[in-house]
């Protein structure tokens, strides 16, 4: 893999407030990159300082070899699909998409009209050229906006919350979509989001980012099973934190997790540093279980009472009591055939297992 | 019901007046009153051949265009900075640009005399006037803009910019299509206050008086008052197709935006 874009020591001042604090980062040619984090971290302004909308106020942004510094907008080999899409409502969607072509005099009309009906074709809006732009609908306003911004084969892609005005069904559509897109096309995306499953599901890589920093930057498997660290964990996915006390470190980390009791994990368990004494032992809801009556298992039990219940059709989440741990447990099962739901107050078994554990400082 | 009754008083108080511009207009007497006592077009063509009238009224349209173009150039400046940009003291800024709207005239007409001659020591003259009517102008020109402005996407500059083109050129085919409307829609709410302006004009004009200030002369002569009246007619007519032309740009360039009309100017 080739590092195509190169960012060292990049910061970037709004007067006092620090909006980007040295951030290193190389994104790879053919990349789904996502930039992931709550609103006011920085992501979008990371994205904007690869487009050349904003300026940095230190540090170094390198785009296929070549130093950004001083290189406006619309000399970068980026284009970039604004949140709001940006659609010119006075032109047409096909003059909206051949925009990018004006200052290409090297092509003729022609040309440049075969270039608009493929660019429009490859975002299924094949025939919609001659349309008023301000009548489309929000996934309509979407593709133009994709369209518009990749007929330049831009070597990089940015995308700036795409999906966060479209409802549901459309936005988990166009996920799909925007993935087979990009594996088609071959060019590098980069995704600005706050929401966490779309960045799983879409990235190959994912820099979750808090106040201007990144937090963990990983594929989304390591990220969702070994965050590392507490706020990683809190942000993305639900998970529970339990009180733990580091005994011994070494290939194995023997700890004491509260309500659990003592056990043995790997190494790996621990993405971050860890000191002998107290520590958090975190544990995703859907690798407890609850154990229903008829149901047996050769996995670590622990008493329990249901204390509420959450019903979700295909899941039901249940937070157990446990003695020993503060907090209930929150657990997620799925409803399988002959698993009824458990009311509130319901004596139960928790299955756990020492492997799902993460711990962190 | 007693409020539509009073709503259909309140309109025949606000435009009666008004009517009686061409009634009179068109009267074949020199003295202002019922009954009427036939109808003429003798006033005019008494309009017609007036020299020092058409030299006021070329005065006036000079005037007014000039002020329409420079105000709605300040107007642009400092709605697009308004909608676009975030600055110090910002709000403070943008209401005393706006100031001038409530500054009453003859404050605003002395005090320019005094600057101009006592302090410039330069001579009065249509320059004069235009500077003094373009300070009164802009903040309309601005109000009228700023909705045109902040109807617009900021992002949309910028995609225009990442698309390829530069910060003018993004500006030029993209900003200004969009907000031509309401450019336009200033200029002729400026033209339309420049044109009928008397108290700046009066206290501010050379040798050569504006329209409004030669009305103000005419009036001295009871004879001449039907010509008055007639060139009121002129004037009443042209205001309302000017004002009507405007809120029809302004209505178009909303639609043309895709925004919901929020009410505008008018």
């Amino acid at each position: 893999m080739t590092a195509l874009i190169t960012l060292k020591g990049v910061n970037k001042y709004y007067g006092d407030y620090h909006a980007l604090r040295d951030i290193d980062l190389t994104i790879n040619a053919g990349e789904f990159f996502s930039l992931l984090g709550p609103s006011g971290c920085g992501k979008t302004t990371l994205l904007r300082v690869i487009a050349g909308l904003e300026d940095v106020s230190g540090g170094v942004v390198m785009i296929g070899g070549k130093d950004m510094a001083g290189v406006s907008a619309n000399l970068r080999p980026t284009n970039m699909v604004f949140q709001s899409y940006a659609i010119f409502p006075h032109l047409s969607v096909a003059e909206n998409v051949a925009f990018g072509l004006r200052k290409r005099s090297d092509l003729s009309k022609d040309d440049k009209s075969k270039m608009v009906e493929e660019a429009l074709s490859m975002v299924g809006l094949s025939g919609y050229g001659k349309r008023a732009s301000h009548a489309l609908s929000g996934g309509q306003r979407q593709r133009v906006a994709l369209a518009r911004a990749l007929i330049l084969k831009p070597k990089v892609l940015l995308l700036d919350e795409p999906l966060s005005a479209l409802d549901k069904k459309m936005r988990e559509q166009m996920q799909v979509e925007l993935i087979r897109l990009q594996r088609h096309v071959g060019i590098t995306f980069i995704l600005v989001t706050h929401d966490q499953e779309e960045a799983l599901v879409m990235s190959d890589r994912i820099a979750v980012m808090f106040e201007g920093e990144i937090g963990q930057l990983a594929d989304p498997e390591t990220l969702y099973r070994r965050p590392n660290s507490r706020r990683v964990a809190e942000f993305i996915g639900k998970m529970n934190f339990l009180a733990a006390e580091v005994h011994d470190i070494g290939d194995q980390i023997n700890v004491e997790v509260a309500g659990l009791g003592r056990v043995s994990v790997n190494a790996e368990q621990a993405p971050m540093a860890l000191h002998k004494g107290a520590a958090v032992a975190g544990v995703r809801p859907e690798t407890l279980a609850i154990l229903f009556e008829g149901e047996t298992t050769d996995r670590k039990l622990v008493d329990g009472v249901v204390d509420e219940v959450v019903y979700y059709g295909d899941m039901t989440y249940y937070d157990v009591r446990v003695a020993g741990i503060d907090q209930p447990l929150n657990i997620a099962m799925k409803n399988l055939i002959g698993r009824p739901v458990l009311d509130v107050g319901t004596q139960t078994k928790v299955v756990w297992d020492e492997r799902s554990l993460v711990l962190l400082a | 019901m007693s409020l539509r009754i009073y709503a259909i008083a309140y309109l025949i108080f606000l435009y009666a007046p008004i009517v009686l511009l061409p009634i009179f207009a068109f009267n074949d007497a020199t003295i202002i009153a019922f009954p009427l006592s036939g109808f003429t077009t003798e006033w005019f063509d008494a309009l017609m051949t007036n020299t020092s009238l058409h030299t006021a009224v070329k005065n006036s349209l000079f005037i007014a265009v000039m002020t329409a173009i420079l105000s709605t150039l300040l107007g642009i400046c400092a709605a697009r900075a308004g909608a676009m940009y975030r600055f110090p003291v910002k709000a403070g800024i943008m209401g005393f640009i706006m100031l001038p709207l409530v500054l009453p005239e003859i404050i605003v007409a002395v005090s320019l005399l005094v600057v101009v001659v006592q302090i410039f020591d330069l001579g009065l003259s249509n320059w004069t006037i235009i500077a003094a009517h373009v300070l009164i102008c802009t903040p309309f020109c601005i109000a009228i803009l700023n909705g045109a402005f902040q109807n617009l996407d900021p992002s949309m500059e910028e995609a225009a910019m990442d698309l390829g083109e530069s910060r003018f050129s993004a500006f030029r085919l993209v900003t200004l299509p969009l907000v031509m409307p309401g450019i336009i829609s200033s200029m002729l709410i400026a033209f339309t206050i420049s044109l009928d302006e008397f108290i700046i004009a009066f206290f501010l004009s050379g040798t050569s008086p504006t329209m409004p200030v030669y009305i103000w002369g005419l009036m001295r002569f009871p004879a001449s008052l039907p010509i008055v009246m007639a060139l009121g007619t002129i004037l009443v007519a042209l205001s309302i197709i000017l004002l009507t032309i405007a809120e029809l740009l302004r209505r178009r360039g909303m639609a043309r935006a895709g925004v919901k009309d929020k009410g505008g100017f008018l």
